[in-house]
C-alpha cells in the first residue's frame, strides 16, 4: 500500500453556471469556480499558495486565446494575485486527473498548503471537430483524408470493434444515458438539469457516427469547475467534511499516434491506471461503493468497467443493466450525471463527485454508506487517471 | 452508395517518417515500415520498431489483401467538405501480411450498410493530385476464405 495514503483530501468544491453558448469569457466562469471552491472550504483566497491546471480545448480547428477559450494557470495567477502563492503546474498530457495527481504531490512534498485545481471549458461557434485545412500533417494524413475527423469518430471505430468482437447490442448503451440522466435531476449545476430522457428519445435520436447516436455524447458547453486539496489534518480543521484521497493511478500504455480503432489502447491504459490505483490503496473493484466512470462518449464507460476491473471484457452492456448502476444499485454510477448530464467540462467533475459522496454532501442523489469511492477521470486511452477516495482515513 | 465525387479531401503531407509509403502509393504499391530485427510489420510508422525497440526499419511491399478490423458510419455533416458523401463508411484494415497494422479507409463500391467486422476487403488506389494517391479499400473481388 502508498505510505501517503489519506495524507491529502479534497474539501471545498465550486461550479460555475454551464451554459451553452460563450456569452462571457472563459476566465469568468473559472474564477467563479475557484472563489466558490474556497468559500465552500470556509477559506480565503489568500489562503491559496497552489493552483494546478489542465487547460486543453479539445475541439480542433479553433484558435486558443488564454482567458477566453482556455484558463492557464498564468492566466488564473494574474486575476487572483495570491500572495503567498507556492507552487503551480499546468500539465500537458494525462489530463485533468495528472493536475490533480500533481497538487497531491505538491501538497505531500510539503511544497503548498492549499491547492486550487480547477478545470474550465469552452464552446467555440461553429463545428466543434473540424478536420485539418487543405493539407493533412503528422498522424491526420492517415485518417482525415478519409473523413476521420475528432476523437469522438476515432473512438466509435473502437466501439463497432468491441461490439461486433463481443456480439453485443449498441441499443443496450440506453440503459446508461436514460440512468445517468436521472440522475442529472439531482443536480442543479448540470447542463441538463430538467430535461429528462427517455428510452424512446435514446433510441429514436439521429446518428452522428455510427454507433454513436447524438445522447452517446456529451454536449459541448461553456463552465468550470474547481476544488480545494490540502493535507488531511489541514482539511479537518475545514467547514466541510474531507474526502481522504486512498491512492491514484496513470494510465501507462500509449499506441503510436493515429492508430486508430485499437481496443487495447483503451483496455491496457485502463487496466494499468488502475492497478496502480487497487494497489496503492489495498482495495479491489468488489470494495468499491459508487464509481464515477468518464463518459465523455458512452463507450468510455465500457472501457472503463472492464479494464478497471467491475466486469469482464465483452460484458459492460450487461453489467449496467437490470438497476445495478442506480443510485441505490449494487455499483451506483456517474451519481452526478455524467458528463452525458453536466455537459463537456471533462473528468474534474468525475472527481468533485467521487469526493462529495464519501462526504455525505452529495444531497439527493448521495448514496447510501458510500465510504469508497472509484474515479476514472478520463477516457482510458491517451489521458487515463484513476482515483480513490474514503470517508474515513486508514 | 455515398457518392464521393463532390468531396474534397485533405491532402496528406509526407514527413521524414511517412515519405516512402506514400512514394510506394503513387505506384499503385502499398508499402509498410518493416523492422529489420524482428520482422514485424507497422503502421503508422514509428521511429522504432513497437514490438523490438529496434530503429532497424525499412519499408516493403505488402499484399493488399485484408479483413475490417473496425468501422464507423459518418451521419454528421459538420465537415461541409465530406458532407455530400454522408452516410459514409470509414473503416480500420488490417491486412493479412501485417497483423497488428490498422490502415484506415473509406469502404468504396459499396453501401456503407454492407460495413462489418471480419469482412475482406482489398486495396485500390485513388489519385488525390500528382504527387499524393491514396490508398482505398473495396470489398475482395477474389473469393477467399472469409
Ligand atoms: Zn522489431
Amino acid at each position: 500500500m502508498w505510505e501517503n495514503r489519506c495524507k491529502v483530501a479534497v474539501s471545498g468544491v465550486g461550479f460555475s453556471k454551464v451554459t451553452r453558448s460563450a456569452d462571457i469569457p472563459l476566465a469568468a466562469h473559472a474564477l467563479t469556480a475557484v472563489k466558490e471552491a474556497v468559500a465552500d472550504s470556509g477559506l480565503q483566497l489568500a489562503d491559496i499558495d497552489g493552483l494546478a491546471t489542465y487547460p486543453e480545448l479539445p475541439a480542433t480547428g479553433h484558435t486558443e486565446v488564454d482567458g477566453i477559450s482556455i484558463v492557464s494557470v498564468n492566466c488564473m495567477m494574474t486575476m487572483l494575485k495570491l500572495p503567498d502563492l507556492g507552487w503551480h503546474i499546468q500539465v500537458g498530457t494525462v489530463n485533468i486527473g495528472g493536475a490533480m495527481q500533481q497538487a497531491v504531490n505538491a501538497l505531500i512534498a510539503g511544497v503548498c498548503k492549499y491547492a486550487v485545481v480547477w478545470r474550465a471549458m469552452h464552446n467555440p461557434r461553429g463545428t466543434y471537430q473540424n478536420l485539418p485545412g487543405a493539407y493533412a500533417q503528422g498522424a491526420a494524413q492517415f485518417t482525415a483524408p478519409y473523413g476521420f475527423g475528432g476523437p469522438g469518430q476515432g473512438m466509435a471505430v473502437a466501439y463497432t470493434r468491441w461490439l461486433e468482437r463481443h456480439n453485443q447490442d449498441r441499443e443496450k448503451m440506453a440503459t446508461l444515458a436514460v440512468t445517468q440522466r436521472r440522475h442529472t435531476q439531482h443536480n442543479p449545476h448540470a447542463y441538463f438539469y430538467g430535461t429528462p430522457l427517455s428510452r424512446e428519445d435514446y433510441l429514436n435520436s439521429r446518428m452522428v457516427a455510427y454507433p454513436f447516436c447524438l445522447f452517446d455524447c456529451d454536449i459541448p458547453v461553456q463552465g468550470a469547475v474547481a476544488i480545494v486539496l490540502t493535507t488531511a489534518d489541514r482539511a479537518r480543521d475545514l467547514k466541510p467534511r474531507p474526502a481522504y484521497l486512498a491512492g491514484y493511478g496513470q494510465r501507462l500504455h500509449f499506441e503510436v499516434a493515429g492508430r486508430i480503432g485499437s481496443l487495447s489502447n483503451y483496455m491496457e491504459g485502463g487496466s494499468s491506471s488502475a492497478k496502480l490505483t487497487w494497489e496503492r490503496s489495498g482495495f479491489s473493484p468488489k470494495d468499491v461503493d459508487v464509481a464515477q466512470i468518464y463518459d465523455g462518449f458512452s463507450a468510455s464507460v465500457i472501457y472503463g468497467l472492464e479494464s478497471y476491473g467491475f466486469c469482464k471484457e465483452g460484458e459492460a452492456l450487461d453489467f449496467i443493466q437490470d438497476g445495478r448502476i442506480e443510485l441505490n444499485g449494487e455499483l451506483p454510477l456517474n451519481t452526478f450525471g455524467g458528463s452525458l448530464g453536466t455537459g463537456r467540462i471533462h473528468g474534474l467533475w468525475h472527481i468533485i463527485e467521487g469526493a462529495l459522496q464519501v462526504s455525505d454532501r452529495a444531497g439527493s442523489r448521495q448514496v447510501k454508506d458510500a465510504n469508497v469511492s472509484f474515479v476514472g477521470a478520463s477516457a482510458p486511452i491517451v489521458t487515463g487517471t484513476t482515483f480513490i477516495f474514503v470517508r474515513d482515513p486508514y | 452508395m455515398s457518392d464521393w465525387s463532390k468531396v474534397t479531401r485533405p491532402i496528406p503531407v509526407p514527413n521524414e517518417w511517412t515519405k516512402p509509403f506514400w512514394d510506394a502509393a503513387k505506384r499503385g504499391v502499398l508499402a509498410l515500415q518493416r523492422c529489420q530485427s524482428c520482422g514485424h510489420f507497422q503502421h503508422p510508422p514509428y521511429a522504432t520498431c513497437v514490438e523490438c525497440i529496434s530503429t532497424d526499419l525499412k519499408f516493403e511491399a505488402v499484399r493488399g489483401a485484408g479483413t475490417i478490423y473496425a468501422y464507423t458510419i459518418m451521419y454528421h455533416t459538420g465537415d461541409k467538405r465530406f458532407a455530400s458523401a454522408v452516410p459514409y463508411a470509414s473503416i480500420i484494415v488490417e491486412l493479412d501480411d501485417a497483423p497488428g497494422a490498422l490502415l484506415a479507409g473509406n469502404l468504396l463500391e459499396a453501401p456503407h450498410t454492407e460495413a462489418k467486422v471480419g469482412r475482406r476487403v482489398e486495396v485500390i488506389f485513388e489519385k488525390l493530385n500528382d504527387d499524393i494517391t491514396l490508398p482505398q479499400f473495396r470489398f475482395a473481388r477474389i473469393a477467399s476464405a472469409e
